[in-house]
């Protein structure tokens, strides 16, 4: 960040330059980790305190920090959400977890009821989730909108659960759950290749519905790129994630044979099935360990390249997006972030959060061919219900930034 | 303290003002204004901006050493200063802004240190006694059919995945395990919950668990190691019918909801993995304390029968043992878990206390 000699604070160049010539409105991100770990600290007490009923105070207070030091050619953003709006919104939602939560407790249908219930308001509840982001989110005065209708969101997320559909479905077939049928295994494996098969498309439509309809005055973005760009990305990262897996195992055998060289040599019968609860937390220790290794440079890799590839492929008629994340510098920083979480007990956060996002964040830079001057709000900003915000919130939804 | 000031001089213009730049809301246009105080008012002009609102009601941005300031204006306007230095000084001075409390414990590493400080006591007091508390309370005013609701889903699945088998125990045998562990029970004064034993045939070694609702689950295994050795399974049954009489398994359910409710919300946005650790050192030591809680009713049981607890040292000798012509599997024994981890207290733990109760009577 010292290298760089351009100011933050002033736009890049002048706005007489001719409409048709690009120029990059580069982001900066200008706030330092030690400053939010002030604000986390006092936000997680005071969450504590309250019972976590503080939660939307402490999110305006985090995103208005963030937003209000993410400069776009030196202008910052805003968020404008109302904490008492969220309360209301994240009681409601709040309910509805545990309701479903506990469902899953007490019977399989309640279980299923409760699935095919969350089916049929989830794409409701994101559609709305975004609407309450990018409504409550301006920049240079101009509120964002997100202008996705209904119907779409359900055209695009419907489809996500026919697989665990097929799957409920398929149970029917079993008579006796001692000794499946093979017929029974091989359609669960079909209904599992078939998902597999089709999940980037799935996930092209869900992208595409996001980034068709973000809106800011008359501009409005749109996804320029084919599901084939989506199926080649995802065998990429399956191709990384192949090869981590491989790793793992290696690891694994070895440390297995060294376990049980060490064993024989020192005489010892196995005892650990006696203690059951200890042989049990060994489990859980070793599937952790390997799952955080399996998935510790797929998650990083995956990241940067869609990133890359679904930002630079939305464009407006006037702006487009350069991104350019890089998996490497992504890569060393989850690392770095780990190993700083482990060792301070979780108290790094703050810093990871924030050198996380400035990694994110300042890789994107928006190219305007256009007149920003001209920009002016379309029709009035709807205010809408802030139960989607918290809806978002809890389900871990959010704009992939 | 300006009170004086101001009074004197009425009219004269605020002192300073500060630049900004004012967005109508409407347009992206940027128009450059200067700011002032003028009596309850705040004017804004330049850039053929000229206009006005009243100070009362204005929600001031937050103090924060980063960042740029943003002022909402009451009808979709704002003014955005990235000087924050001066706009910070001015507002304070000019226009009466005042640090929240929040603001003030932000702003001051001090008193984010005390912060810190209160929160990791708050934490610790949280994890050792203000969860088990309320679990304890929850499950209290928890209707008993919700246990047995939980529980007969719990067996049905442990039998569905193939973990436990129909057992292969004689019915003669079972009946004498149910006759003697009914007479032991008989001889306890009070406080005796209800329970049923079940018998499987374990595929994961010699095992007896409680589930919340009253099954008690015996495997044939166990019954095999410890050749059906009446005393020793009174101790064992008696051990699970503590957990059944403190419904551990269901304060176990509630403090594992909110612990990786709370966990998720604070380290959920980093890695759902990492938010999964403090959940699983806080069940285990929730589930070390269970289980000297189960302990204490064996011994109970056990006293209430004239058996001394000492032949749950026995139990745990036999436990140990692998069975003649058994294969060792060349996992060993493994080295013994820090105690912030091992969820059962370490067998030799238990066979102390066990050998203190039998010195106690």
């Amino acid at each position: 960040m010292e290298t760089s000699t351009q100011d933050p604070w002033q736009p890049t160049a002048a706005p007489e330059v001719a409409a048709l010539a690009e120029r990059p409105l580069p982001i900066r991100f200008t706030g330092s980790g030690s400053e939010y770990f002030r604000i986390w600290i006092v936000n997680l007490l005071l969450s504590i305190v309250t019972l976590s009923l503080y939660r939307p105070w402490a999110k305006v207070r985090r995103l208005r920090y963030f937003y209000a030091n993410t400069l776009v050619d030196g202008h910052a953003f805003d968020f404008h959400g109302n904490p008492w709006k969220m309360l209301r919104g994240y009681v409601l939602v709040g309910l509805m977890l545990i309701a479903y939560s506990a469902a899953g407790r007490f019977s399989a249908t309640a279980a299923l009821v409760a699935v095919a219930i969350l089916a049929v308001l989830w794409p409701a509840l994101l559609r709305a989730s975004m609407q309450f982001r990018l409504g409550n989110t301006s920049w240079r005065g101009l509120r964002f909108r997100f202008t996705g209708s209904l119907a779409g969101a359900y055209a695009c997320m419907l489809p996500m659960f026919i697989p665990a559909f097929a799957m409920a479905m398929l149970r029917f077939e079993i008579v006796d759950p001692q000794h499946p049928t093979m017929t029974y295994i091989k359609h669960i494996y079909l209904v599992m290749f078939a998902s597999a098969l089709v999940a980037p498309l799935m996930w092209w439509l869900f992208k595409r519905y996001q980034h068709d309809h973000y809106s800011l005055g008359q501009w409005q973005t749109r996804l320029t790129i084919g599901a084939g760009r989506m199926y080649g990305l995802s065998l990429r990262v399956f191709g990384v994630f192949l090869l981590s897996l491989i790793v793992v195992l290696i690891v694994v055998a070895i440390v297995a044979g060294a376990a049980g060289a060490l064993a024989a040599v020192n005489g010892h019968a196995p005892s650990l099935a006696a203690n059951k609860p200890l042989w049990m937390v060994l489990i859980v220790v070793g599937v952790l360990a390997m799952y955080f290794l399996m998935l510790i440079v797929p998650v990083p890799y995956a990241m940067s390249r869609s990133q890359n590839l679904i930002w630079s492929s939305t464009r407006c008629d006037e702006l487009r997006f350069d991104s350019k994340l890089p998996f490497g510098a992504l890569l060393g920083l989850t690392l770095k972030n780990w190993l700083l979480m482990i060792v301070t007990l979780g108290l790094y956060w703050p810093f990871a959060a924030v050198a996380f996002y400035r990694l994110r964040i300042e890789a994107l830079t928006p190219q305007l061919s256009g007149d920003l001057d001209r920009l002016q709000a379309q029709a009035a900003a709807r205010v809408t219900d802030a139960s989607g915000d918290a809806a978002g919130d809890l389900f871990g939804i959010d704009i992939g930034l | 303290m300006t009170q004086a000031a101001s009074d004197s001089a009425p009219d004269a213009p605020a002192p300073g003002g500060v630049a900004a730049d004012y967005f109508d809301g409407r347009h992206a246009k940027a128009h450059a204004v200067r700011v002032h105080v003028e009596a309850d008012q705040l004017a804004i002009a330049g850039d053929g901006v000229h206009y006005s609102v009243p100070l009362a009601g204005l929600r001031w941005p937050e103090r924060t050493r980063h960042g740029v300031r943003i002022l909402q204006l009451p009808d979709g306007a704002s003014l955005h200063c990235r000087d924050s230095l001066a706009w910070d000084t001015w507002s304070a001075a000019a226009a009466g802004r005042r640090d929240s409390l929040v603001v003030r414990v932000q702003q001051r590493w001090k008193w984010v240190w005390i912060s810190t400080l209160v929160l990791v006591c708050l934490i610790g007091v949280s994890y050792k006694h203000l969860l088990p508390w309320a679990a304890r309370a929850v499950v209290a005013v928890t209707p008993e059919s919700a246990d047995v609701a939980v529980g007969d889903a719990a067996l049905s699945q442990i039998d569905d995945a193939g973990v436990m088998l129909p057992t292969t125990l004689s019915a003669a045998r079972q009946e004498a395990v149910r006759t003697a562990f009914a007479q032991a029970v008989a001889r306890l004064p009070s406080d005796v919950p209800k329970y049923r034993l079940e018998f499987r045939k374990s595929t994961i070694g010699p095992n007896a668990f409680a589930l919340p609702g009253g099954a008690i689950v015996l495997t044939d295994d166990l019954y095999e190691r410890v050749d059906g050795d009446k005393d020793i399974l009174t101790g064992v049954l008696g051990h699970e019918l503590g957990h059944l009489r403190h419904r551990h398994g269901m304060r176990m359910l509630v403090q594992a909801g909110v612990l990786s409710a709370a966990a998720g919300a604070v380290y959920g946005d980093f890695s759902t993995l990492f938010a999964q650790i403090p959940v699983l050192l806080g069940q285990a030591s929730y589930s070390r304390d269970a289980e000297h809680e189960a302990d204490v009713d064996a011994v109970r049981l056990m006293r209430a029968n004239g058996i001394s607890p000492a032949v749950m040292a026995r139990f745990f000798e036999k436990i140990r043992q692998p069975r003649p012509g058994e294969k060792t599997d060349g996992t060993g024994p493994g080295p013994q878990m820090p105690i912030a981890i091992a969820s059962h207290p370490a067998d030799a733990d238990r066979i102390r206390f066990f050998e203190q109760a039998a010195q106690e009577r």
